[in-house]
């Protein structure tokens, strides 16, 4: 019975839709006997043209009904009006439609506040040194704005400022007297047996541990990493030379 | 545009504003739904009317509709119009403009046979069978919808469709069943 139920509430929606009787019904041959007479009576049931109510006999109307409405006295709402408010505003926050809503409204909430963080950290990281607690978030920020760059002369002259800003750290690390592990490129100024200097600055090499990459020779660009200690001699661990050195 | 449950709550704080609202939404369908069932548009205006009256004494009374508010409408609609059937002989009313559907010959011959008959038939079912008619197809509604205002399951409302249109077509002469 469920099963013809069904048939035949799908057959009305068709005939509603404007399907022709006989379509329906050889669609489900199985049922056409029982469901022939049943849309037949649907199809006279249906109110194609209703009839419409006059606009002055329906302002008449609407006017008495407003007439009463306005005598109403006014309602203070209770408690329980109040739970039953926000019940209903719940209820309604429940829904896909609103539940997408939300997530779209915190994904970009959360968008911002991480974006609003970021700025923010780095513009209070923008002068520390290497060795201090923000100095991964300053170089993490020139990295960004490195791959941001997309014009090559833009990004040459901004690795060139980078550059001179790792100078001015070890700089600034010496008159401190702070020891720090430090990296940094230059042109190879002078080099000695035990001493180069490197952009201006006294690069140690101790006799163990040290790697030297490329055999740089005097001119060329290397890429330093080492140690300040505090009695300021910078020893290098690593030089590299940069592949597209002269 | 209000959704329903905010509409009822605030008719339920009596503004006046959502209560313009509720007869501006609801007055043409509910005057749809007496008319399809009385066949009698005065009549059927008047009783319309006397709906949303009533609307305005249940608040007074302070038993406004509880859930559906379009629920609570055609309960009312749905009694005032019983009530009036009761109380005078009804002529019920199908559609005597047929061209509009545009129905093939066969059905045109078959619906001619079966309107007249359909019209005696109508009055022999129940409150509940014409109140599911009235719904689904006077007012064209969803089986859905019509759960919905009838506070009942869409398997039951299938149900008593199915039930509604059964007892049509019982009621109907044999030889029009052989036809089809």
């Amino acid at each position: 019975m469920d099963r013809f139920e069904s048939i035949l509430d799908e057959s009305i929606s068709a005939l509603q839709a404007g399907v022709p009787i006989e379509e329906i019904l050889a669609e489900a041959p199985d049922y056409a006997q029982e469901l022939r007479p049943l849309l037949y009576a649907a199809m006279v049931l249906a109110d194609p043209n209703p009839v419409l109510v006059p606009e002055e006999r329906k302002e008449a109307l609407r006017t008495q009904y407003l007439t009463q409405a306005a005598a109403l006295p006014p309602v203070t709402p209770t408690f329980s009006d109040k739970m039953q408010a926000v019940v209903h505003i719940v209820q309604r926050r429940l829904t896909r439609g609103a539940l997408l809503n939300d997530l779209v409204t915190v994904s970009l909430t959360v968008a911002l506040t991480l974006v609003m963080t970021a700025l923010i950290v780095s513009f209070a990281a923008r002068d520390s040194l290497p060795g201090d607690l923000l100095y991964s978030a300053k170089r993490i920020s020139e990295n960004i704005r490195l791959s941001l760059t997309f014009d090559n002369q833009q990004q040459a002259a901004l690795e060139n400022a980078f550059n001179h800003e790792r100078i001015s750290e070890i700089e600034q690390l010496i008159q401190l007297d702070r020891t720090a592990i430090v990296q940094f490129k230059g042109v190879l100024d002078t080099k000695g047996e035990n001493l180069w200097v490197i952009e201006g600055l006294t690069v140690f090499l101790p006799e163990d541990g040290l790697v030297i990459q490329g055999d740089p020779q005097e001119g060329d660009m290397v890429d330093v990493i080492g140690f300040l200690e505090t009695n300021n001699v910078l020893i290098a661990d690593t030089i590299i030379r940069e592949p597209n050195s002269p | 545009m209000a959704d329903e449950p905010s509409l009822l709550e605030r008719i339920k704080r009596h503004d006046q504003q959502a209560l313009a609202e509720v007869h501006d939404r609801y007055f043409n369908q509910i005057y749809h739904y007496i008319n399809y069932r009385l066949g009698d548009s005065d009549t059927a205006a008047d009783l319309a009317g006397e709906v949303f009256l009533a609307l305005i004494n249940a608040l007074k009374n302070g038993k406004p509709p509880k859930t559906s508010l379009s629920g609570w409408l055609y309960a009312v609609a749905r009694n005032l119009t019983a009530d009036h059937i009761r109380q005078k002989v009804i002529t019920v009313p199908l559609i005597e403009d047929l061209e509009a559907e545009t129905p093939s010959l066969t059905d045109q011959i078959y619906i001619a046979q079966l309107t007249p008959t359909l019209k005696q038939a109508i009055l022999e079912l129940t409150d509940e069978q014409q109140h599911v008619i009235a719904l689904r197809f006077g007012q064209g509604l969803s089986l859905t919808d019509t759960a919905e205002i009838m506070e009942k399951s869409v398997g039951a409302v299938k149900a008593l469709q199915h039930r509604a249109l059964a007892s049509l077509a019982r009621l109907m002469p044999l030889e029009v069943h052989q036809d089809g």
